[in-house]
């Protein structure tokens, strides 16, 4: 399988970074900073905004940079654990005989970003949520191709996702990133941006589930590499730079 | 009682940038007035039983006419403890 595709714009998010150029100088250091919150995009009703978590302000505050706000897209959102230390701090609470709150139900599950994104920015098109388990980046890229396939002119694709409470034992696997990070990458068939080949790899890999290959994808758009190749134990994919 | 509720409202339901002093105890809570939704209905019933113990029945009471504004809120609360 190969598919040409243009990547038209991208923009991401993590403790420190928040531009291109920001980027640029991540590349060389790798390090993040402690504790910072992304700023909540001004299209984003007040009322809404308290319903924001850590990880969804990394969203929105990624997304809202590539997107014009009289177009809505189609949407892949792909994260491999979602809220789902959310959703721990809810079996906390019961254990303790404490009633669950419903708010923090609701916005537990591993849609509710992509949720509260469609009714901030009133987005009508096809919103898809995956959760790439073991395979990475490279399912949202394959629904996000289909979509293209079938006739949207653009696609935006947002990967995101935050360190897994210490509670869940994660070695021997490779799951986490040091730190929040969300990749939102505005992708289409034609037009100006930066053309790329997307097609699979034989070659066996072990780089880490999603939020090792999100800062992975960021360091091959911000550095002079020609191919990235990322898979984790079992398929692998290839993205070239035309 | 009202000016209590409110405080409650603003705590439970994260209304950082409001105060009591901007809830008008007339003006509905959901959509128009606040602009709170069906997920705060459920979080605020929570908060109501967990500090007046009154329990807020959907199968069994109006809760539309209940939840209609602080007052009518309040009004509820303080016929179901007497």
């Amino acid at each position: 399988m190969t598919v040409d595709f243009v990547l038209r714009d991208w923009n991401a998010w993590a403790p420190g970074m928040s531009c291109h150029e920001d980027w640029q100088k991540w590349r060389d250091h790798q390090t993040f900073a402690q504790e910072e919150k992304a700023a909540i995009p001004a299209a984003v009703p007040k009322i809404l905004q308290r319903r924001l978590s850590p990880l969804a302000r990394a969203v929105f505050n990624a997304a809202d940079g590539c997107i014009d706000s009289d177009k809505s897209l189609p949407i892949v959102f792909s994260s491999a654990h979602g809220e789902v230390n959310k959703s721990l701090e809810m079996l906390k609470s019961m254990q303790k005989g404490e009633e669950v709150s419903p708010t923090a139900f609701s916005l537990s599950v591993h849609n509710a970003i992509a949720g509260l994104f469609s009714i901030a920015y009133d987005c009508h098109q096809e919103i898809t949520v995956i959760a790439p388990g073991q395979d990475g980046i490279a399912p949202a890229f394959i629904e996000a191709l289909g979509l293209l396939q079938e006739h949207h002119s653009e696609v935006l694709i947002v990967l995101y996702d935050e360190p897994l409470s210490d509670f869940y034992p994660s070695l021997p696997f490779a799951l986490n990133a040091p730190a929040i990070c969300a990749l939102a990458l505005k992708v289409s068939l034609t037009g100006n941006g930066l053309p790329l080949q997307f097609n699979n790899s034989s070659a066996h890999r072990d780089d880490g589930e999603q939020a090792l290959q999100i800062l992975s994808f960021i360091k091959f758009l911000v550095a002079d590499d020609n191919t990235l190749v990322l898979g984790n134990h079992r398929h692998s994919w290839e993205w070239h730079k035309k | 009682m009202e000016n209590e509720l409110k405080q409650l409202i603003i705590d439970t339901l994260d209304l950082e940038d409001i105060s009591v002093a901007d809830i008008d105890s007339q003006a509905p809570l959901f959509n128009d007035g606040l602009g709170l939704d069906s997920i705060d209905a459920l979080e605020l019933g929570l908060a109501i039983r967990k500090k007046y113990n009154v329990k807020i029945d959907a199968e069994k009471e109006d809760v539309v006419k209940i939840f209609a504004s602080v007052s009518t809120l309040a009004d509820y609360i303080q016929a179901a403890r007497d």
